[in-house]
């Protein structure tokens, strides 16, 4: 893939990477390295392609140009938690079976639960603070106690690479600090965590490192020296020309 | 707006012109009938001849009882210098139609003289109209229409009587084929299934049962019961052959042979002839071909 | 010994009786989960539109070879597929919707359904494709619903995990799995085949009957997958068998009084189902479910 052996610490690379919908790109010529165990903030206006570069991440987007590289993981390695927005709730499903697709790797299409696995499940929902809600239909969850849930199915799905697109969006308080414990200790357990978010405040107190995104990186590195004034004022006034030229863009493209 | 509507009036009035052009063509040639179904058509060909020129709405192996008319059909109906119905009912919506094409030729009833039967099916009683599988009601028809001809077209009169005198002579000579065939068929044989029961008159005449499993009228759907009553009735009655119909659901018919043990005979025709060239493209052939059948079946 | 009259006799005396019971039975087993699975994906119109979409294809086979079972089942299930997945194409390329070109594709094809079966000349034949004929099923046709209910439950069963993923959380799946799409296509294949195989016995549109109405009603009744496809199968057996009975005894044609039964255990369903039945909205004192 790379001309030379990538260096052991890399997890994720990006070559002049392009994503996009159809032929309208989000994500424009990305270059970079994520280290493996990076705890990563990305930040951007809204329409800074955050969403889609997760997706190009989690290999549900192909790229349209360029390529990212994950040298030392493969497909498995990777657990995705796409917004909760696209969770079907009204679907008749318990949170026992939704957190127990966390597990799709080992069982894939036909494989039975085993019974030591059943103890992992139950584990993963108390571990989330859920115990006791195992037989709930999902559509009766509130909107932070879902979160709970898919944090349990990404603690089944035991991955080296964690990518969370906005986890911490209107859910309460506590919940909140308890999911962010849990992103924690991953990244104590020197797993590597991306995590979409737009509260740059919750960003500054927990993430060390950030990524600023308007369709292409604007600054990446520690997250006190990419959030400083100029450089959020920079990737507004990106998007905003981007939106202006969009059509030509396009078509360049 | 006064302009759209001044060009609508040109269109039609210019397709007025037209179409009565084309009308004057067609009457200095031939004499345009219209007839509604095929047997009907066949007839007025056979005492018509050369001189008329015959167009039948409902085709060959169409229904007439369920026929959605086209606005091809209102236009040769405005054309037509006569048309022939067969009346008692076969034809529900030719009055709608004949008043919406503004059609002016007079209407003449086929079965006018005919004394109709009435055909029960689960205690709804009706007139039967299928009165043309009576041979001696085809002669009534084949008089009817000549008159009709000779109303509409009176010098054509001496070619119209002849013609009808020769075909009433093929027909008296199919009678007696057919009389002759069945003849031949053992008393309580003769008694069959068909999908459709269109051969009350056929059975009158000959001395022949036919049972159907569906009602009067081919629109209805067959209920478990109905299904299961005509089954009881083939074990009780010994009746040896059912026969398919060249216009209703066959595999209804299939189940009931195979159920009752009974044999399943050829195609019959009844409502409507084939194409031109088939197994019945004529009414001779049509009467010819269905004795052919029964006979196959019934005889031992 | 009356009890054996009216609800076992019919059976035993009839073969064709037993016939129509069994091809009943079959698509009682098949559809009503797949019926599940289209309201959950809320996708509860599609079944009509293939059903109507089956015409032409059906109409084509039967010009070529008459209301023989191959043709007409052939011909249906590439019109069904074709209708199927072109509406899917079409929503992923151009600005429609899928329900839009859905509508759109199965208008047409229902279109030229009755235009290819009036050219004929003969019009009665339409009616017995639309309607079908549960009491004259030979063997090839039961045959034929046999083989459809077993593929069915066979194939569902494989693509169930990643039909239910796919449906809850389309994302997800597709960051662990490719078989999201497989599963899709598979499972409207699915809904193809039963609605083919359906129209043989109940005609293009009473099949859709069969496979919505019991799995509407099941909704109302539980929450959980699990009992949910069996009460929809419970309840389109039951349809199937008292719909026969019924025609048997009251004389009343067979296709739609098993649909009617399937309706009427709906609209008992919609007063009564403990899970968002009417009374149970109404019930004082019990929080309604977000």
């Amino acid at each position: 893939m790379l001309d030379r052996p990538p260096p052991t610490d890399i997890a994720i690379g990006f070559r002049d990477l392009t994503l996009g919908y159809d032929r309208h790109p989000a994500v424009h010529h990305l270059d970079g390295e994520i280290e493996n165990g990076a705890l990563l903030a990305i930040c951007g206006p809204n329409g800074a392609g955050k969403s889609t570069l997760l997706k190009g991440i989690a290999g549900t987007l192909a790229p349209l140009a360029g390529a990212i590289s994950l040298p030392r993981l493969t497909r498995r390695d990777i657990a995705y938690l796409p917004q909760a927005a696209d969770i079907d709730r009204s679907f008749p499903i318990h949170v026992f079976d939704a957190v127990a697709m966390g597990l799709w790797k080992r069982c894939g299409l036909f494989g039975g639960i085993a019974r030591g696995e059943n103890a992992k499940i139950r584990e993963a929902i108390a571990a989330v603070g859920l115990a006791g809600f195992e037989a709930r239909a999902i559509g009766t969850l509130s909107g932070g106690q879902l979160q709970r849930m898919l944090f349990a199915r990404l603690l089944l799905q035991d991955a080296a690479l964690i990518l969370l697109d906005e986890p911490f969006t209107a859910i309460d308080s506590k919940t909140v600090a308890d999911l962010l414990g849990l992103v924690a200790r991953w990244h104590a357990e020197k797993r590597t965590v991306l995590v979409v978010s737009h509260d740059l405040d919750l960003v500054r107190d927990c993430f060390p490192q950030t990524l600023l995104l308007a369709r292409e990186a604007v600054a990446k590195g520690k997250t006190n020296a990419v959030l400083t004034p100029e450089n959020l004022l920079k990737a507004r006034s990106m998007i905003e020309a981007f939106d202006r030229d969009a059509h030509s863009c396009a078509r360049a493209a | 707006m006064a302009k759209f509507r001044y060009v609508i009036t040109l269109v039609v009035v210019s397709l007025g012109i037209v179409s009565a052009w084309q009308t004057e063509v067609q009457a200095e040639d031939k004499l345009p009938v219209v007839a509604t179904f095929s047997i009907l058509a066949d007839f007025a060909r056979n005492v018509g001849g050369g001189r008329i020129v015959v167009t039948e709405l409902v085709g060959p192996n169409g229904d007439t009882h369920v026929y959605q008319p086209s606005p091809v059909d209102a236009q040769e109906l405005a054309g037509a210098r006569l048309i022939l119905v067969n009346g008692l009912g076969l034809e529900g919506w030719i009055d709608r139609l004949i008043k919406a094409s503004g059609a002016k030729a007079p209407v003449a009833v086929a079965t006018k003289g005919i004394k109709p039967q009435q055909m029960n099916e689960e205690g709804r009683i009706g007139i039967d109209p299928h009165a043309w599988q009576s041979i001696a009601n085809a002669k009534i028809y084949v008089a009817n229409i000549r008159e009709a001809l000779i109303a509409a077209d009176p010098e054509g009169a001496l070619d119209y009587r002849a013609n009808a005198e020769k075909y009433l002579g093929e027909l008296d000579a199919l009678d007696k084929e057919v009389a002759a065939e069945i003849a031949a068929i053992p008393p309580a044989r003769r008694q069959i299934i068909t999908t459709h029961d269109a051969f009350g008159y056929f059975g009158t005449a000959y001395g022949f049962r036919f049972v159907g499993p569906e009602g009067i009228s081919t629109e209805t759907e067959a209920s478990a019961r109905d299904v299961a009553k005509i089954i009881r009735q083939i074990k009780a009655q010994k009746i040896p052959a059912v026969f398919l119909e060249n216009v209703t659901d066959s595999r209804l018919v299939q189940t009931i042979a195979v159920e009752s043990g009974a044999k399943i005979g050829g195609t019959l025709y009844s409502d409507a002839l084939s194409v031109p060239g088939g197994p019945a493209g004529t009414y001779i052939e049509m009467m010819h071909n269905n004795i052919r059948e029964l006979s196959a079946a019934l005889k031992d | 010994m009356l009890l054996h009259d009216v609800f076992v006799a019919p059976f035993v005396e009839f073969a064709f009786m037993r016939r129509a019971l069994a091809g009943a039975l079959a698509l009682a087993v098949a559809g009503p989960p797949l019926g599940v699975f289209l309201i959950l994906r809320r996708m509860a119109l599609t079944g009509d539109a293939v059903g109507h979409a089956i015409l032409p294809g059906a109409a084509l086979g039967y010009l070529v070879s008459g209301l023989s079972l191959g043709p007409m089942t052939i011909g249906g299930l590439i019109a069904g597929l074709a209708v199927a997945v072109g509406s899917g194409i079409v929503a992923r390329t151009t600005i429609l919707r899928e329900d839009t070109s859905l509508a759109a594709f199965y208008l047409i094809s229902l279109a030229l359904g009755v235009t290819i079966v009036s050219v004929r000349g003969s019009n009665i034949d339409l009616l017995h494709v639309l309607f079908g004929s549960v009491l004259a099923l030979d063997d090839a046709t039961l045959i034929l619903l046999a083989v459809i209910a077993s593929v069915t439950l066979a194939a569902l069963a494989v693509i169930y995990r990643p039909l239910v993923l796919e449906t809850v959380d389309a994302e997800f799946l597709a960051s662990v799995s490719r078989s999201g799409g497989v599963a899709q296509v598979t499972f409207l294949a699915l809904v193809v085949l039963n609605l083919v195989g359906g129209f043989h016995a109940l005609g293009t549109l009473l099949a859709v009957g069969i496979m919505m109405l019991p799995a509407a009603s099941a909704r109302l009744i539980t929450g959980n997958m699990t009992a949910m496809t069996g009460i929809a199968v419970a309840q389109g057996m039951l349809a199937g068998y008292a719909g026969l009975v019924i025609s048997f005894h009251a004389g009343l044609p067979s296709g739609p009084v098993i649909i009617l039964i399937a309706g009427i255990l709906y609209l008992l369903a919609l007063v009564f189902g403990p899970a968002g039945g009417l009374l149970r909205r109404l019930k004082p004192g019990q929080h309604l479910e977000a």
